[in-house]
């Protein structure tokens, strides 16, 4: 295992909270699917940047064309409303903590769009943001999952999407952990110094979820449900 | 007895303390009107350190101390939080 990875789970995956009632079923996805979901992960973005790829310009403005397309205003704000619009008026007394996260990750995703505008902007590549609006590579992403096409299903489960918050967030949070050991360029450390603790903290989001309020065969399976449709991207399969 | 409090130069006011804290229905985790508006903890209702709760779930390290001592609650060290998946539940 990537010590990368090693100290992530020690550190922010393993500790739970006295009696949780979802920890039994966290404990079970993340050993049986996210640790090797994640090990893939760390290990193909270590590869790509041994390679070099990462002092390459093409690299660098690929990397903030594909930030921006998977976390532009108008796709984060699809979105986390399919999020927030997945939680009906009746439950809402039941998720109103969840909702309040969700809210609040809005703001989180749409600076993080900005963040890599001023990738693009600093190296030159772009002079303001509105060119990005014609650009395909800033508008099309092929992630399946949490950004892509889930944003349209906001009937799942409330709970369901704490498979994308535990699972992807976590990816993101482990990929910045690996540009921030490898890559030196200024922007690029720009681009995702105040990403990685908001990435954390969305994971955090999703652990705490699972753990919490994940304590029933039926919430537990819309998360496994749509842990296994996101882990389909990620093991090639889609 | 030793108490939590929040260090503001490290905390991002996620505020996810706060829903660990209101879920269990202490809440020793508020927000303090003044000065600024900002995640406090109130040593008379945190049952620190009998209860961790709060601590698996804050995602900004160095973000909760003990106050005495100043040492770094988060991540959690595993001689005061005891509570982990690692290792457990097979």
């Amino acid at each position: 295992m990537h010590p990368i990875l090693e100290e992530f789970l020690d550190l922010w995956v393993w500790p739970t909270a006295p009696g949780a009632g979802g920890a039994k079923f966290r404990r079970r996805i993340t050993e049986e699917k996210c640790i090797p979901g994640w090990e893939g992960l760390v290990q193909s973005t270590v590869r790509e940047l041994e390679s070099g790829q990462g002092a390459g310009e093409d690299w660098k403005r690929r990397l903030a064309l594909e930030g921006y397309a998977a976390e532009g205003v108008q796709f984060s704000i699809k979105q986390m409303s399919a999020q927030l619009m997945s939680i009906n008026l009746n439950d809402q007394p039941r998720w109103i903590d969840v909702q309040r996260m969700r809210a609040r990750q809005v703001w989180d995703e749409c600076k993080h769009s900005k963040l890599h505008v001023d990738s693009l902007s600093g190296h030159g590549w772009i002079k303001d943001e509105r060119e990005l609006m014609n650009d395909v590579d800033a508008n099309f992403q092929p992630l399946s999952a949490y950004f892509g096409q889930s944003m349209m299903f906001t009937h799942i489960h409330p709970l369901a999407r704490n498979a994308q918050h535990y699972f992807i967030e976590a990816g993101a949070y482990l990929t910045i952990c690996i540009y921030d050991q490898m890559v030196g360029d200024l922007l690029v450390r720009h681009q995702h110094l105040s990403q990685k603790a908001e990435e954390l903290m969305h994971f955090m989001e999703g652990k705490y979820q699972i753990d919490t309020y994940c304590t029933t065969p039926e919430t537990q399976n819309a998360v496994e449900e749509t842990l296994e449709w996101v882990l389909r991207f990620f093991q090639g399969k889609v | 007895m030793p108490t939590l409090k929040i260090d503001h130069e490290f905390c991002t006011e996620c505020r996810m303390c706060y829903v660990a804290c209101r879920e269990l229905n202490l809440n020793a985790v508020y927000v303090a009107a003044e000065p600024l508006h900002r995640i406090e903890i109130d040593p008379a209702r945190c049952l620190f350190p009998g209860c961790t709760a709060c601590l698996p779930y804050c995602p900004a390290p160095g973000s909760m101390v003990e106050a005495e001592t100043g040492r770094s609650m988060v991540p959690p060290p595993p001689d005061v939080h005891r509570w982990s998946l690692k290792g457990r539940m097979r």
